[in-house]
């Protein structure tokens, strides 16, 4: 689709879903990277769906983050499918201070394997994020087994976070979106993407993954 | 994912996640009110869902086991929870919305590599039918239920997308340029197991509808912004059967003139005819003296070829031969205005099936805070005597929720409430075939076929025919729906259309010869009868009268009805507030500190549009102890953090 030698800029939107159980600091966490802020008292998330994040990954590429957000449809897990469908990458969020959101960690992780796959039957890219990294109490490093955790679950690796000090936020989503973009040059562009109609017109997400400016 | 309690006050308590139930929970939900939608079953859209191959194979083994269960209800635990002058209501539990439904297999259950080569040991698993029927339904065959277990129960929620459609590494059949050839030969036959192993990639719609361009879903979508979550695809041919063939029905401009059916004269004939429709009301001499007549009579005195007659009833008026002029010209007068707003015939698909419509606007209902519990069910509804209003409700866990209104689908009101247990039916077939009812240069087509009766007594069939970028099937197949209202059970009503347009092998994996070899084979089919409540309004219920029934789907190509009924009932509810405002742009919310107003510098923008729904939000006072992120989901926190 993309094809010619003309000197090309490639656009690509990827969304990128963040889940984990409440009060993990998914909300912190987009605010932080996309907004470049943290604050202790966020207005509920009412009437948000997700923010984008735009990137200039090189002189070439042009990366459009959407990061989706969960709705009060997340308490009982009962997401609907214009969350999952079309996700190409998704963080899960647990919160070093309160085991429980740790152990939830594989039930999300279980969920969202089986509502979204690639267009290769396989596996969306996912990454752990232990956050509020700045509130851990014991400097017990479990990073072996946190490897092995990772291993086994299926995230590509996990990143100590914290969007309150701004540690590792943007280094997990560089890793993650590098991960993405793998993933698509491996496969060719959608073919049937041409004809597919937004009734929006919305320019932002009316664009298809491989765009040229 | 944890299930603790749920708030015990709402303004509005839903009940059921269809279409119109969906609207209106998005509609009460974005002005402000605290909205609790609840399903008893465990996937999104009710009676308007889709399911992938498997989890529709599942979901027809539960459905019938639930109808033939005895519900055992024991029921005490509520009684206490009623007060004096209270008492309860209790609600129907079992899904009667489909009956009559009959399955056929006609590809080879052999669960083999090499599919291509050995056909013939398959077991005559479509005889099934005819003599095994009782009441018309029928029980699926233990093959099948073989072939499920192997494939593990998936459930209908756990339903996949995926990226894209089209699967690189599958071999695809070879698109098949040649009309009256099919290369059969070297086309990948398609077995059962792969069926089931393609099987996330089918989005089979219990309701089969499209979306006229300019019709009220497609403008609601636009004005409430809900269209951001779902995409569209043209349908781009409409299609019509006469004489044993199916032709394409010239539309737009474009087509009329490169149409090689019509004559010159033709062309000329129905052109002008079509511009006269546009604004037929500014010539009323033109057709007021018919206008006690039928549409057909009044197409006959304009002297109309019976080429383009068939045209304009059949595939643009889409109406019955009964049909009076005006209605006809009404009907034509819409087709017409919804042409070229997206592409070149009037209608739209979404991807990825109609089931993504409720779950859009339930998107857009969480988003602004209300709350979702599927598997939910409410054991009844506890009534005012005196003012005859339903103030609460109790849930399966014994939980009393009080609420100010209650929408419910019609499928929950019990025999007790209503004053007529008769009802209309609509009849359904849901086919995967393999190849296209006409092939063209592109196989991928979505197309609409208008099928007149095939005698004068039965009724005009609808299809749909999807291919595999609608999202709704896996590549190398097609998803055929059929659509009519019942005389008899759907296989009765529909099997006729079925049998002549397309091959149905008498043994599993049989090949077509000879003159089966110009239709498609059908590969796997559904009959279903729909129960059709459209025609019902509140008079036919005995409910309190802050009770609202939502009734259909109707059995209409457009879903204008549940649209207007979502309307309406907002309006009932809500009478003062607007319907669906624009939901703000994402990009366009503030994302700063509650009364720390230097932190949100630079992101100011107060997006106006969300009205009060976030100052009353911030108003709400904060837990103590919470930290930031817990913040996030304050709404329902507020009630039941620990």
């Amino acid at each position: 689709m993309a094809g010619g030698s003309v000197t090309e800029c490639k656009e690509y939107l990827f969304k990128v879903l963040v889940i984990g159980e409440l009060g993990v600091g998914k909300t912190s966490i987009i605010k932080r990277y996309v907004h470049q802020l943290f604050s202790q008292h966020y207005r509920a998330t009412i009437g948000v769906d997700f923010a984008l994040k735009v990137l200039n990954w090189d002189n070439r590429t042009l990366v459009r983050l959407q990061l989706w957000d969960i709705a009060g449809q997340e308490r009982f897990g009962n997401m609907t499918r214009v969350y999952y469908k079309e996700a190409v990458g998704a963080f899960v969020v647990f919160d070093v201070t309160r085991s429980a959101t740790f152990e939830a960690v594989s039930k999300w992780k279980h969920d969202l394997d089986s509502k979204v796959k690639l267009a290769n039957g396989s596996t969306i890219p996912a990454v752990l994020l232990a956050n509020k990294c700045d509130q851990k109490k014991d400097a017990s490093n479990n990073s072996t087994l946190m490897d092995n955790f990772c291993k086994e679950t299926g995230f590509l690796g996990w990143f100590e976070t914290s969007a309150k000090e701004n540690i590792n936020v943007d280094e997990a989503a560089r890793f993650l979106v590098e991960n993405i973009l793998q993933n698509d040059k491996g496969l060719p562009y959608e073919e049937s993407n041409g004809d597919r109609i937004r009734l929006d017109q919305d320019p932002v997400a009316a664009e298809s993954k491989s765009g040229c400016c | 994912m944890a299930a603790d309690n749920l708030p015990s006050e709402f303004d509005v308590v839903i009940l059921g996640t269809g279409l119109t139930e969906s609207v209106v929970a998005a509609a009460c939900s974005r002005v402000g009110q605290r909205v609790l939608h609840v399903d008893r079953r465990n996937y999104y859209a009710g009676n308007w869902a889709s399911f992938t191959f498997n989890g529709l194979l599942s979901w027809i083994e539960e459905y019938k086991a639930q109808q033939e269960a005895t519900s055992p209800e024991a029921e005490p635990g509520w009684r206490d929870k009623l007060e004096e002058g209270e008492e309860a209501l209790t609600l129907n539990t079992v899904d009667n919305f489909i009956s009559n439904i009959e399955i056929f297999c006609y590809v080879s259950q052999e669960d083999d590599e090499e599919e291509e080569e050995k056909s013939e040991v398959a077991p005559p698993t479509s005889a099934q039918s005819d003599e095994l029927e009782e009441n018309g339904t029928k029980e699926i065959t233990t093959t099948m239920d073989e072939a499920l277990e192997q494939q593990g129960h998936e459930g209908p929620e756990d339903k996949e997308t995926d990226e894209a459609c089209q699967s690189p590494q599958e071999e695809e059949p070879p698109v098949d340029h040649n009309q009256s050839e099919p290369t059969v030969d070297v086309k990948k036959k398609i077995s059962y197991a792969k069926l089931l192993k393609e099987g996330r990639r089918f989005n089979i719609d219990l309701v089969s509808k499209l979306m006229y361009s300019r019709g009220a879903l497609v403008d609601l979508l636009i004005k409430s912004n809900v269209s951001r979550y779902a995409e569209f695809k043209n349908v781009n041919r409409i299609l019509t059967y006469r004489n044993g063939k199916v032709e394409q029905v010239p539309c737009s401009r474009a087509d009329v003139f490169s149409s090689k059916q019509l004559t010159m004269v033709e062309k000329r004939m129905l052109m002008k005819f079509l511009t006269f429709c546009l604004d037929f009301e500014q010539h009323p001499e033109e057709f007021q003296e018919c206008s006690e007549q039928t549409f057909w009579a009044f197409l006959q005195t304009k002297k109309l070829t019976e080429n383009l007659q068939h045209f304009i009833i059949h595939s643009i008026a889409m109406v019955s031969s009964e049909t009076l002029t005006e209605d006809g010209l009404r009907a034509t007068q819409h087709f017409l205005r919804c042409l070229g707003r997206y592409g070149n015939t009037p209608f739209l698909f979404p991807l990825y099936g109609l089931g993504e419509i409720p779950q859009c606007f339930c998107r857009m209902c969480a988003v602004f805070g209300g709350i979702y519990c599927l598997r939910h069910s409410v054991r009844c509804l506890v009534i005012d005597k005196e003012a005859n209003k339903c103030k609460a409700l109790i849930d399966s866990r014994g939980q009393r929720i009080s609420c100010s209104h209650l929408v419910v689908e019609e499928g929950y009101v019990a025999k007790e409430q209503r004053k007529s247990i008769v009802y209309k039916q609509t009849s359904r077939a849901v086919l995967i075939t393999d190849r296209s009812v006409l092939p063209q240069e592109s196989d991928q087509q979505v197309s609409l076929v208008t099928i007149p009766p095939l005698e004068a007594s039965g009724s005009s069939v609808r299809m749909v025919e999807l291919c595999s970028s609608s999202m709704t099937c896996m590549p190398g197949t097609y998803l055929v729906h059929l659509t009519c209202s019942s005389t008899g059970t759907a296989r009765e009503d529909l099997g006729p259309v079925v049998s002549r347009m397309f091959y149905e092998p008498a043994t599993p994996g049989d090949e077509p010869a000879g003159d089966d070899r110009t239709r498609p084979t059908v590969l796997w089919g559904v009959y279903f009868s729909m129960r059709d409540t459209s025609q019902m309004d509140s008079s036919e219920y005995h409910l309190p009268s802050n009770v609202h029934v939502c009734t259909g789907p109707d059995a209409s190509l457009g879903s204008d009805y549940s649209i207007k009924l979502a309307e309406s009932i907002f309006q009932k509810l809500l009478p003062d507030e607007e319907f669906c405002p624009p939901a703000p742009n994402p990009e366009d919310i503030i994302y700063d500190g509650d009364g720390n107003p230097g932190e949100g510098a630079g992101f100011e923008e107060s997006p106006k549009s969300m009205g009060s729904t976030i100052e009353d939000e911030c108003s709400r006072s904060r837990p103590e102890g919470k930290t930031s992120e817990q913040e996030t989901e304050t709404k329902e926190a507020d009630t039941t953090e620990e």
